[in-house]
């Protein structure tokens, strides 16, 4: 079957929804990254196996689905019941069978899955009203936990490719290009330029053959926004890139993957061949004479990919070295023709844009900062997982609302935005609103959407130790300022952790960082050394901390901290001798242990292995 | 170690034999191998028309390639940020010190390949260790060392 | 044509010419490492930056490498400034931190008032400035038989797989390119070594001389339709031969003249 008119689109629609509506309850088990991490997998297969065995009315196989993430990921794996919109965490597959006795045959609150409030203890079964879900708006991510991650008739039954038809059956390239200039959708991939006059320009410039590339190379780490999308919503991506070939007139797509995403591709495969099967992707789409052909690049690991020329060029199966920006990718991109690129969660936003219009999406958001933005929440916060808040909400709500604070209840220290390309923002910070131009001007960056948290003991020296590693690693080596610049910046930074710097060797990474930003041929070089700058303007003290009395107060850099055993906690349970693989702990049963700070290592491994946070560490 | 490698020309034939295919042609041969024997490099640069040597640069570009055999098992211990914080160096360090090699490097008896990436992308689970394509998420600095116990 | 300004002075110049040839046609001295008559400019070494605004950008200033960078109508361009000049200085100190013993390096460095670095030297320091003049001749020569490898502080030229370049016919382009002689080669009687290969050069059937390699001959005249012969003798006895020619001609013209 083929789907030739806006019609029959809605009659294939109408039908899904039907169907759909017979089932009296649905199993919504999540199938995202940090799920299937936790072995959703294996509840989902419990799930089946049971359903089949068991006659229940109005309940059969189908009524699991296998989502996309339902982003609480810390309380993974989930699992919720729909319509009474229950949700489960920490499901085990012995769980399985209690959960369809009693809230799939009967209507009964298995209150020990359920989630419970931290502080008061109180059981919130119903997820809408779990503070974690409660403060988000979804847009992007709108489909996350709602449909079958791979299944286009999912997507069609929630509205799935209505957008296309209406901007290729009733609007013109042009008037998609103003309704998405006029929603002011900007790049979620960082930069925030925006979408709309990228794709002017683009169509702008005369050529025979113009291409679109969605950037799937989420690269910056602490970041897996584009992954679930990807994964859990495929044809949203699709849906995203068939509106803005058509705006900009292409005829081929690309999608670079990074190769850690094994079943981002898989999905997208599956994704286009199902579009393409039903004639919304391929040649005619819709009956139109349109026509748009997709292809997956799989990254091959490099980080420089995700930058916009150096993505291109291993899309072309090339080494992935930036080239000078002076001519821009929407004149001369892939194959050196007019290339519009986009990254996922932009694309993800098109949809909406088109089918509800810019209006709707410009009353979502902050004044030039419309709609919403995903972010993975993670790092020493209580509740981890994926987000997505209108642009303006308060660092604070997105901490303390959303991730229900820090872990332990230990002090904010700061939290990190933007990637590597980004920096870190401190408890002064902590009102303002998360925005691009806000981020920017406070010495972070939106990024991707990587959100860290980081408490009292995350050293910052060495966040900018690790940002600088990271880089040296993943520069690609062609421009002096980056391979040579970020090098030394990391050597110094080395230095300070170990304690062996000077006062002035701050002065000097300043010096040098200002010669990097301004000096480097690509963005990556251009923002590396962030981390160090933003760190060393809102934590400068810690930095003299470890030069002038060669201490780490947060108890992270190796060479400046030593383990000791408090001899008022320890109830000697030779827990930590047992976990010690450098035979540095003494001592006998239920007596003090003491370490020989000769043979200790520093490894962590007894301090993991005490259960009265007995070892100290100074 | 000696590979059969008669099934490089199929796995090259896989795609386009065009330069642009160079990339995907590299990972399937990876897959397959889980190294990039130099005679796959040869006949992959003449099927697709690509000099050698440009082969050569994408091979050692890319964090996909290797050039040396890896172990049976893959230990990837994920260094992303999240994970970082969460305290990856010292499971790192742990991992090292049980297989007693170094990040990069393989055991003498071939059973492991000890890596750190960049970051997998399972970030609300960290710290995440991945052996093979299996995930652990969030490893314990003292028992991490069990998921390369010798079977 | 469009006219910009260059240290003040207005000048005309191709529309989307490079700044670098246009800042070299007035005589200024502008350090380029990995600037190169035979290739495509790279964009690798940044010494070319310099400083750009136009009347129109309230002040605004950008710094962008020359070599690159397309000549704009209105654009003022200060190749000089005491800002281009601390960022010149400042990758000179890095460069000095990879090359300490490389006397191109040292000497512009010492231009710019620097003896030695501020810097910790990179460990097994060498003469080679990775400004890829070498490998992007070779494939402009058409052979591409060696290439970058690694990426980051790892990266190096290399032939495949390091090991002697089945691609390479000791044409020494990429030797006679390198900026800093940093590419060995051996010419001992009729045999060449580079990149470890040996290769046996033809001999001039003239002066008896070494000519070019078998290789080298081969691709040209299969490639770049110059017959072998020409190979057989070698640039000094074609220059001879050139200069007795001239000669005859020139008397010959003489002689018809003065009939």
């Amino acid at each position: 079957m083929r789907i030739e008119s806006e019609k029959q689109l809605r009659d294939y629609r109408k039908k899904l929804a039907d169907a759909d509506k017979k089932l009296t309850k649905k199993i919504m088990v999540c199938h995202g990254p940090g799920c299937l991490a936790s072995g959703a997998e294996k509840v989902s297969e419990e799930f089946e196996k049971q359903l089949k065995r068991k006659k229940i009315t109005g309940v059969t196989v189908g009524s699991i689905k296998k989502t996309g993430c339902h982003s609480f990921c810390e309380k993974s794996p989930l699992v919720a019941i729909e319509p009474a919109q229950i949700l489960y965490t920490r499901v085990k597959v012995k769980d399985v069978a209690e959960i369809i006795e009693k809230s799939i045959k009967g209507d009964e609150i298995i209150e020990r899955l359920v989630y419970h409030d931290p502080h008061s203890n109180d059981a919130i079964p119903k997820y809408p009203d779990i503070p974690f879900y409660k403060h988000q708006t979804r847009i992007a991510l709108r489909n996350l936990g709602k449909i079958n991650a791979c299944d286009i008739d999912d997507y069609i039954r929630v509205g799935g490719y209505e957008a296309a038809a209406k901007a290729l059956l009733k609007m013109t390239p042009e008037g998609v290009i103003d309704e998405v200039t006029k929603a002011n959708l900007r790049g979620r991939g960082g930069g925030g330029f925006p979408a709309g006059r990228k794709w002017k320009s683009c169509r702008a410039v005369e050529s025979d053959v113009r291409y679109v590339v969605c950037n799937g190379d989420e690269g910056d780490p602490g970041a897996f926004m584009d992954r679930a999308i990807m994964e859990g919503d495929p044809h949203t991506v699709l849906e995203g890139m068939i509106i803005a070939a058509f705006a900009v007139g292409a005829k081929d797509g690309y999608i670079y993957v990074r190769e850690e995403y094994p079943l981002a591709v898989v999905n997208l495969q599956k994704a286009i061949e199902q579009a393409e099967a039903i004639g919304l992707l391929g040649d005619n789409i819709l009956g139109t004479d349109f026509s748009l052909h997709l292809h997956i690049n799989r990254g091959a690991g490099a980080f420089v990919c995700g930058e916009s020329s150096a993505l291109m060029l291993s899309v072309a199966g090339n080494v992935g070295e930036p080239r000078a920006k002076y001519i821009r990718s929407v004149v001369k991109g892939l194959w050196d023709k007019p290339t519009v690129l986009n990254n996922v969660e932009t694309y993800a936003n098109v949809p909406m844009i088109i089918a509800n219009g810019a209006d709707w999406f410009t009353s979502v958001g902050a004044p030039k900062n419309a709609g919403t933005k995903a972010f993975s929440l993670v790092g020493k916060v209580r509740h981890t997982g994926l987000i997505e808040v209108p642009m303006g909400t308060p660092l604070r709500t997105i901490i303390y609302d959303i991730g229900g604070g820090i872990l332990k209840d230990r002090p904010f220290k700061a939290v990190q935005t933007g990637g590597p390309s980004g920096g870190c923002l401190a408890e002064q910070h902590l009102d303002l609103s998360v925005d691009f131009d806000t981020l920017t001007k406070h010495g972070s960056m939106m990024g991707s959407g990587g959100m860290i948290v980081m408490d009292d003991r995350t050293c910052m020296v060495d966040v900018a130790k690790y940002f600088l590693s990271f880089l040296v690693s993943e520069s690609c080596g062609k421009c002096i300022p980056c391979r040579e610049g970020l090098y030394q910046l990391h050597k110094l930074a080395i230095a300070i952790s170990e304690g062996r710097a000077q006062e002035s060797d701050i002065e000097k990474m300043e010096h040098l960082s200002e010669m990097v930003v301004t000096g480097s041929l690509c963005g990556l070089g251009k923002s590396g050394p962030n981390p160090f700058l933003s760190t060393i303007a809102n934590f400068r003290d810690e930095y003299l901390t470890h030069i002038r009395d060669h201490k780490c107060s947060a108890g992270v850099c190796k060479e400046l901290i030593k383990y000791e055993i408090d001899a008022e906690k320890c109830d000697g349970c030779m827990a930590c001798i047992a976990a010690c693989a450098f035979n540095a702990i003494s001592g006998k049963k239920t007596k003090p242990h003491v370490i020989d700070q000769e043979l200790c290592t520093k490894c962590g491994a007894c301090v993991a292995a005490c259960t009265r946070e007995a070892i100290m560490v100074l | 170690m000696k590979h059969d490698l008669s099934r490089v020309p199929e796995i090259i034939e896989r795609y386009p034999q065009q330069p642009s295919s160079l990339i995907m042609v590299l990972q399937d041969i990876q897959k397959e191998f889980s190294y990039l024997p130099c005679e796959a490099l040869e006949q992959t640069a003449a099927k697709l028309g690509v000099p050698l040597s440009k082969v050569f640069s994408v091979s050692t570009f890319y964090n996909a390639f290797s050039l040396n055999k890896k172990g049976d098992t893959v230990v990837r211990v994920c260094i992303g940020t999240a994970c970082h914080i969460r305290g990856a160096r010292q499971i790192q360090e742990q991992l090292e010190t049980a297989l007693k090699i170094q990040a990069g490097e393989t055991t003498k008896d071939g059973k492991f390949t000890l890596e750190v990436v960049g970051c997998v992308g399972a970030c609300a689970m960290a710290p995440v260790v991945l052996t093979n394509d299996r995930y652990h998420p969030q490893c314990k600095v003292n028992t991490v060392k069990k998921l390369v116990a010798k079977r | 044509m469009v006219s910009l300004t260059i240290n003040g002075k207005v000048v005309r110049a191709e529309e989307g010419e490079y700044l670098l040839a246009v800042i070299r046609r007035m005589g200024i001295d502008v350090p380029a490492l990995c600037d190169h008559a035979a290739v495509e400019p790279y964009g690798g070494c940044r010494l070319c930056m310099v400083e750009i605004t136009k009347e129109s950008w309230d002040g605004w200033k950008n710094y962008v490498t020359a070599c690159l960078y397309p000549a704009e109508q209105d654009l003022i361009v200060n190749t000089h400034s005491e800002k281009v000049i601390e960022l010149r200085t400042s990758l000179l100190d890095l460069f000095l931190a990879r090359n300490p013993e490389t006397p191109l390096i040292q000497k512009l460095a010492a231009d710019h008032g620097l003896t030695k670095t501020s810097f910790e030297v990179v460990p097994e320091p060498n003469d080679c400035i990775l400004c890829g003049i070498c490998t992007r001749v070779c494939d402009e020569m058409g052979f591409a038989a060696i290439s970058m490898v690694n990426r980051g502080h790892g990266r190096e030229v290399a032939p495949p797989l390091n090991e002697a370049p089945p691609d390479c016919v000791g044409c020494l382009a990429c030797a006679q390119a390198c900026p800093t002689n940093y590419i060995k080669f051996e010419d001992i009687g009729t045999t060449r070594k580079i990149w470890g290969r040996e290769f046996e050069l033809l001999t001039c059937e003239k002066t008896g001389r070494p000519t070019i390699t078998r290789e080298f001959a081969a691709f040209l005249s299969k490639h770049r339709d110059i017959p072998e012969e020409y190979f057989k003798v070698n640039d000094e006895a074609h220059r001879d031969e050139l200069a007795s020619t001239m000669g005859r001609i020139t008397r010959w013209s003489v002689q018809e003249e003065t009939k």
